[in-house]
């Protein structure tokens, strides 16, 4: 069979002011017809770029400097733009990041959605329209007539996306490139979106181009697998090869890299040191070579080719089984070498509370008055609207009644789809958000570390003063006492004393949170907020400071809440999940237990929804994604809040409201009528 | 370690401004930028000249000579003599002194009420925002030109009253200006996380907000003083700026206004250097504008 899609030697470079950032560097691969192909790499890796210059969307000083692309028997890359546009509408479908940006904000949907059927199909106004709501209801939108009225701020993230799928498959493509599709979704949305593309590419017959950072996606997704670095493709096979007998460094790191809902839990994870290289310097030899742990003179020489090895499995690495061929680089994986490391080069400040060091569990179920207590708490935010004449005021209960209580050198996990309230608790335990209900008894300091390290410090100062603000904001100290403060939080949190003259700007996503995390402790708190403090991030980063924050717990004896969505870090890090839906915590329990034997119906969707980086365990799963969305907690459903999208409700469960009660010993609480 | 901390800062407050740094790579840009080396390379020989009147054998800006009136440009007059036999180019260099003043101090004014009062508007909000927009709405109701020769009838002419007539017209663009930057800086997260250790609200307008919103101020600024000088000019044109004798671009136009067919050059070549200076201006407020603004740039 003739590939659909044949990518060769393909370089494409930005010509910026700064330097030539060469972001492609002579990639190719083939894709059969209906194929679907995951590019995976971390951000910079060129997996975007290299994806636009396919369909040659490359922006400004970008250009496609060499290389061929040919599509279905035709080169992309010598078209003009008139023919390529009709390739782009109607052979090659598209689906970005973020939906709210790639719609027309004020255009209908409709509208959005008939144009290019009526250029590309020739298609009547009739018929179209007709095409459009047979489109959306392909892609699971309810209600799909009304619809094609609405506009795109109308319409939930999910629901922004399925239209983007919608418009994509609109003139039945031969290839479907999906950039990111899912990465600024829901858990549960992100289910419901890989499973509508995979069903969608086995119905229409479509090739995918699945381009993502999450692992574990691609395990769910894909069935063949191009892992990037650097501008390249580093490795390419089958997800099973890829997953079960990766060949290259790059791969076997990021695999380990990556915390598990599954199995046990490993005390560490294992992290890959260091940064990508700058991409505007020539690179000689293997570009991961800084960060390999087998790395040897040759590689500084001369970069690996792809080389088979095994049927359509190469690899760009010049030892045969990556880093399990060499000693050095077993011990690495299996995490010994790492484990000693952690030890002398992690210098902690001595536990100021007896639970530090001390088993985890031991000091949740230990006798210590909390250090944070909140009972009751609950806020509600008024929405006032129409005219001054006929005011409606519209009560949003983002978080009804919470209690909770922290011991010292516990952690937290409170996970919940966007919208359950868990940010607005983070908010209230902060003092950024005056409760109207309940109350928080604190008997110390409670800081934060932030989500976006991009907008969580002034660009205007530098980082020295950025971890010194709360200590000038009290006064603490002399300036000296406060210099010497400042270095000893920045090396607490691994970094070179040499950032502290540093802007903002000038430090990568990694850095930024360490520099978070630094702020958060400079006034010895006893509580730590960490809200989604890896979702910003890049999977090798992320493992550094997932590995970082667990530190710290153990060693310094802080307690934290950790705030996420992303279940298998919280999992990581945390002694104890909460599970909030819709401003109210509908599980509770030692997080070991709950992951294991979820009791609650929405904690079981939760963690189906969670995929995992293993395609024959993610193929025998069988999952069901949980259906719908989260019901506007400005008009909840009558009686149980998850009624509407549980599996098991009956109709006591749309009546009455189901109390958080204690099902097991242990403290594990649930919130559910159809448990035992 | 903590204890010991602890106690050694018990008591002591620290103040000090919040220092504005300039950053870098907004220097290098500045010095990128090609507008701004041709709103240079015009206002530079100007300025020079300005301030090297005093040592150039000009005569006085006042001297009268009625044997040398209406005489046309040559050596000993650069720029011609007008009825009275003033020279010219003395008197619009001394007329140009005036719009620098003019335009610096209104450009001065702007910026700290527009400052203060647009961070208290747009950080406090409610009350405090509800208050200072309503004055302030009210004065922008009225036309700028209108507002400055309405107040100048009613306090006099004169440098002062200029300055404070066309400040009055340009402060509440400011604070609009400034409440808005401020506004949007609200929700930022360094400004969350000043809060969570609780920095006052002066100390985070002082450190975090302002420091944020300088930059587009400052274009904001040197726009204003382009457009002071050019409305000073219109009001001594009017009559209602600077009281002649005392010499301003403006007042030196309209005293040749009427012998524009015999002596063209009392009125063409301030009015060519008023044009110059608008233009360069206009090129320097340009220029720092797509300097600071990292999309402008290329």
């Amino acid at each position: 069979m003739e590939p659909l899609l044949q990518v060769r030697n393909l370089h494409t470079y930005f010509f910026a002011k700064g330097g030539t950032v060469k972001a492609v560097n002579g990639v190719s691969f083939d894709l059969m017809p209906g194929e679907r192909l995951a590019i995976v790499g971390e951000s910079g890796s060129g997996k975007s770029a290299m994806a636009m210059s396919l369909i040659r969307l490359i922006a400004f000083p970008g250009r496609v400097v060499e290389g061929s692309v040919r599509f279905d028997g035709r080169e992309l890359l010598d078209m003009t733009e008139s023919e390529l546009n009709t390739v782009r509408g109607r052979d090659i479908g598209t689906v970005f990041q973020d939906p709210m940006s790639s719609l027309n904000p004020v255009m209908r949907i409709g509208d959005q959605l008939i144009a290019p059927l009526r250029k590309h199909m020739r298609l009547s106004v009739k018929e179209a329209e007709r095409r459009a709501v047979e489109l959306l209801r392909q892609v699971g939108i309810p209600a799909a007539e009304e619809r094609l009225k609405a506009f795109p701020f109308e319409l939930s993230g999910g629901m922004r996306q399925r239209v983007m799928i919608a418009l994509a498959i609109a003139c039945r493509p031969k290839l479907i490139i999906a950039d990111e599709p899912t990465t600024a979704l829901d858990v549960t949305i992100q289910a419901q979106i890989v499973e509508l593309l995979k069903s969608l590419s086995q119905d229409t017959g479509s090739a995918m181009l699945f381009i993502t950072h999450d692992l574990g996606l691609v395990a769910r997704f894909a069935q063949k697998v191009a892992v990037m670095y650097a501008g390249r493709i580093v490795e390419m096979g089958d997800v099973t090869q890829i997953f079960h007998s990766p060949k290259h460094p790059y791969t076997q790191c990021l695999l380990r890299t990556i915390p598990s809902i599954e199995g046990d839990r490993r005390r560490r994870l294992l992290q890959i040191e260091g940064f990508p290289p700058d991409m505007r310097k020539p690179i000689r030899g293997c570009a991961f070579r800084d960060r390999c742990p087998a790395a040897e003179p040759q590689c500084a020489m001369e970069a690996p080719e792809l080389v088979k090895r095994a049927e359509g499995h190469v690899a760009a690495c010049w030892l045969d089984e990556g880093l399990a061929s060499l000693p050095i680089g077993r011990d690495w994986l299996a995490g010994e070498a790492e484990e000693a490391e952690a030890g002398a080069g992690l210098e902690m400040a001595p536990a100021s509370s007896a639970a530090g060091g001390a088993g985890t569990v031991a000091a949740a179920s230990g006798g210590d008055a909390p250090v944070l207590a909140i009972r009751g708490l609950g806020k509600t935010f008024l929405k006032r609207g129409g005219p001054p004449w006929r005011r409606r005021e519209t009560k949003i209960r983002a978080v009804r009644s919470v209690d909770l209580s922290l011991r010292p050198g516990e952690a937290i996990g409170i996970v919940g789809e966007s919208g359950c309230g868990k940010s607005t608790l983070a908010r209230m335990l902060l003092g950024l958000e005056e409760p109207t209900g309940g109350d928080i008894a604190r008997s110390g300091e409670v800081q934060i570390v932030f989500q976006d390290p991009y907008d969580s410090f002034n660009p205007k100062m530098r980082i020295a003063d950025i971890i010194a603000e709360p200590l000038d904001v009290r006064g603490i100290g002399s300036p000296a006492e406060r210099r010497l403060k400042v270095r000893e939080l920045i090396q607490k949190v691994g970094l070179d004393p040499i950032f502290l003259d540093r802007y903002p700007s000038q430090l990568s996503g990694g850095q930024r949170q360490r520099v978070g995390i630094a702020r958060a402790l400079a006034l010895d708190p006893k509580v730590v907020v960490a809200d989604e403090p890896t979702s910003a991030l890049d999977v090798s980063v992320r493992a550094q400071i997932i590995n970082l924050l667990s530190d710290l717990k153990e060693k310094s004896g802080v307690s934290f809440i950790f705030i996420s969505h992303d279940l298998s870090t919280v999992r990581h890090i945390s002694d104890t999940i909460a599970v909030m839906y819709l401003g109210e915590i509908v599980e509770y329990g030692n997080a070991e237990e709950v992951f294991r034997e979820p009791a609650h119906p929405y904690t079981a969707a939760l963690l189906d929804a969670v995929p995992v980086p293993d395609p024959v365990k993610e193929e025998a799963r069988k999952f069901k994604p949980l259906g719908g969305e989260l019901p506007s907690p400005a008009n909840p459903p009558a009686g149980c809040a998850f009624c509407t999208r549980c599996p098991l409700a009956s109709d006591r469960c749309r009546s009455e409201k189901p109390p958080l009660r204690e099902i097991a010993a242990g403290g594990r609480k649930a919130a559910c009528h159809e448990i035992a | 370690m903590k204890g010991a901390f602890d106690s050694a800062s018990a008591g002591k407050v620290t103040a000090g401004l919040g220092r504005v740094r300039v950053q870098l790579p907004f220097v290098r840009a500045m010095g990128g930028n090609k507008k701004i080396w041709v709103a240079l390379a015009i206002l530079g020989p100007i300025l020079l000249l300005v301030l090297a009147a005093p040592f150039l054998s000009l005569p006085p800006p006042l001297e009268t000579d009625v044997r040398s009136s209406l005489e046309p440009p040559s050596l000993k007059h650069p720029f011609g003599t007008d009825k009275l036999g003033r020279d010219v180019l003395s008197r619009t260099l001394a007329g140009f002194k005036v719009s620098l003043v003019v335009g610096f101090s209104v450009a001065l004014i702007s910026l700290v009420f527009g400052i203060t009062f647009g961070t208290l508007a747009g950080f406090l909000g409610r009350r405090v925002d509800q208050t200072i927009m309503a004055v302030n709405d009210l004065f922008l109701a009225f036309p700028s030109l209108l507002l400055a020769i309405g107040l100048v009838a009613i306090i006099g002419a004169g440098t002062v009253p200029v300055i404070l007539a066309i400040a009055l017209a340009d402060v509440p663009r400011f604070i609009r200006l400034q409440r808005s930057l401020a506004f949007g800086l609200r929700s930022r997260a360094f400004i969350d996380a000043a809060r969570t250790v609780q920095a006052s609200k002066w100390w985070i307008m002082r450190r975090h907000v302002i420091p944020n919103t300088i930059a587009p101020l400052l274009v904001a600024a040197s726009i204003a003083a382009a457009n002071a000088i050019l409305i000073e000019a219109s009001l001594s044109f009017l009559g209602l700026g600077i009281t002649p004798p005392a010499p301003s671009l403006g007042n030196i136009i309209r005293d040749g206004q009427i012998y524009l067919q015999e002596a063209w050059w009392i009125s063409g070549l301030p009015g060519f250097v008023i044009l110059l200076v608008a233009i360069s201006l206009h090129f320097l407020s340009d220029g720092i504008r797509e300097a600071l603004d990292p999309k402008a740039r290329k």
